[in-house]
């Protein structure tokens, strides 16, 4: 997926996400899976999700633009209900996330390994103003750190979810950040939990592994 | 493996009065948030309990293997009411105003079949069934949780959450076959009975046994063999754990209640067999209960045969502060800490 320069939208241009600018780029269809019931990090959550679906959210349609300051990626999906509270016990938010990778091969299928950490952006819609940036070391480890860094706005209308995600393309940071360079490439993935499901933690549907990400050089010209 | 603290309650001295329960309320409850959490809970038994029919929610183990589940809901709970105590006091209504619960009539609350029981009259009966956290050895809600935010002290067994690094998924909350785990809607994140440890690093028993006026709460460690948790469970056999079917290997045992005889159509009393039917206790405490049930019979007699007994000279604690274990300081010596 490429990421296109638009030098001229600012910020806000780019966290709304039903500004035109973001029609005036490509969408990209994601597919998505359900994470293996077997790979579930607890023998309590298998059981629990032996027999039930995971990962209801079977596509998310991605676009990503940056500015040459900030990189924003735009997901909509279908989703019958908003789940945006968890105001009893048994409610879950739906919630989204972009994985980067912050060593080249850190696996994705396990949120990273030791050494090797994936960074995550991470957008929920009890807190739709908002996002975390987390950074996972393998499945249960990840932390929050650096709230703030990470920008979100999210809204639900007639059966849809668009969320926005975005951060500066340069961070200073002691914590594992993606790095994020126009004119180079990466990779990126993405997670989209039902709340209406039951879903969270690591029963979610995800993009399998790294898709590629290249982000435009900030003169407007094509990558070499 | 380290040493494990435990509590023993002795269900035939419990009144239900619920001071325990207000003790833990004032002292670890009381943030946003909490309002609707009852770490300690005193319910009547035979009854549906607190959240609503607990014990036929899952979770647990069956052989090993974890069981699916529920999720209670904050209704099942008894929630927590909120009363129309602006209207009455301040709305100028005078005698029209009457005390009552805001919004959707409740159904059920956390004390809500009190004193029904079950039975006929006059051999109805009933018992009061103090819960706190078991502070299991096997805990449920420490294996299921992905994130390993549940922790179980190396050096004292207490079983607490810790919330930096809880998420908030509920899989402990489905997991624990007892229903003590509550979350928290503010702080998104779950939380339950911690037994007291800054209390118990300071040498206090846990106020819920502190404060209770019946004598009903024995704190220790489970290995003291000269305190009476370790006389109870491992030397008299009194003190049985609560459904120990579901595997979790609670260390919150329970000396089983004996009720007064029954009566015959006649009126004469009739021993032929217990006014709590012993099948029920089975059902709560499994078959060691038989066991327990004979000791204390036993034990009893001789009471009254003015014979001595060590086990009813436990369980009538005539030295209050020798049912702390040690923890017997004074709670007004502690030094709270605030973070
Ligand atoms: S355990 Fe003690 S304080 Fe709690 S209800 Fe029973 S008698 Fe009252």
């Amino acid at each position: 997926m490429q990421v296109d320069f638009v030098g001229d939208a600012g910020i806000d241009v780019l966290l709304d996400a039903d500004h035109r600018v973001w029609g005036q780029h490509p969408t990209t269809s994601v597919p998505l899976l359900g994470t293996p019931v077997g790979m579930q990090p607890t023998a309590a959550i298998q059981v629990a999700w032996m027999n039930k679906k995971i990962g209801t959210v079977d596509h998310v349609d991605v676009a990503a633009l940056h500015n040459g300051r900030e990189i924003a990626f735009r997901l909509e999906w279908s989703a019958a209900t908003e789940s945006s509270d968890v105001s009893d016990n048994n409610s879950f938010p739906d919630a989204a996330a972009i994985a980067l990778p912050v060593s080249p091969d850190a696996p994705i299928i396990t949120m990273g390994a030791p050494g090797q950490p994936v960074n995550a952006w991470y957008w929920r819609a009890d807190e739709p103003q908002g996002a975390r940036q987390l950074s996972a070391e393998g499945l249960g480890t990840s932390l929050t750190f650096d709230q703030r860094v990470i920008q979100g706005r999210g809204s639900w209308k007639q059966g849809r979810w668009r969320v926005v995600l975005a951060r500066a393309l340069r961070v200073e940071s002691e914590s594992p950040v993606a790095e994020l360079i126009p004119g180079t490439a990466t990779g990126f993935g993405v997670a989209i939990w039902d709340g209406a499901n039951g879903e969270r933690g690591g029963i979610k549907a995800f993009s399998g592994n790294w898709l590629p990400l290249e982000l435009q050089a900030a003169s407007g010209e094509r990558n070499a | 493996m380290g040493r494990q603290l435990a509590m023993v309650m002795d269900l035939n001295k419990c009144i239900g009065c619920q001071t325990c329960t207000i003790a833990c309320k004032r002292l670890w409850t009381r943030d946003e948030g909490m309002e609707y959490m009852w770490w300690n809970t005193v319910n009547t038994q035979p009854g549906r309990g607190t959240p609503r029919d607990w014990e036929q929610s899952g979770g647990g183990f069956r052989k090993g293997v974890p069981k699916p589940g529920a999720l209670p809901t904050r209704r099942e709970f008894g929630d927590a009411w909120e009363y129309n105590h602006d209207e009455v006091f301040f709305g100028e209504k005078g005698p029209k105003a009457h005390l009552q619960v805001k919004g959707e009539k409740p159904d059920w609350g956390p004390n809500w079949d009190e004193d029904q029981g079950d039975g006929d009259y006059p051999n109805s009966y009933y018992f009061y069934l103090p819960r706190i956290c078991n502070h299991c050895t096997h805990p449920a809600c420490l294996e299921a949780c992905p994130r390993k935010a549940i922790e179980k002290n190396a050096e004292n067994g207490i079983v607490t959450v810790n919330e930096d690094r809880c998420r908030g998924y509920r899989f402990c909350m489905e997991a624990c076959p007892y229903k003590k785990i509550y979350f928290n809607e503010t702080k998104k994140v779950s939380q339950k009975c911690i037994f007291c440890f800054p209390r118990i690093e300071q040498g206090v028993a846990n106020a819920c046994a502190r404060q209770c006026p019946g004598r009903v709460r024995f704190v220790g460690y489970r290995d003291d063999e000269n305190a009476p948790i370790y006389k109870l469970v491992e030397k008299w056999k009194v003190a049985v754990p609560l459904h120990p079917e579901y595997e979790t290997e609670p260390n919150v045992f329970y000396v089983p209640p004996i009720a007064p005889p029954r009566y015959d159509e006649n009126g004469d009393i009739d021993e032929s067999s217990p006014r709590i039917p012993e099948e029920y206790l089975v059902s709560l405490f499994g078959p060691p209960v038989i066991e327990a049930l004979a000791t204390l019979h036993d034990e009893m007699a001789k009471a009254r045969d003015g014979q001595k007994s060590e086990l009813m000279d436990l369980l009538i604690a005539y030295k209050w502060k020798e049912m702390f274990g040690g923890f017997d300081k004074d709670p007004a010596t502690i030094e709270w800490v605030k973070s």
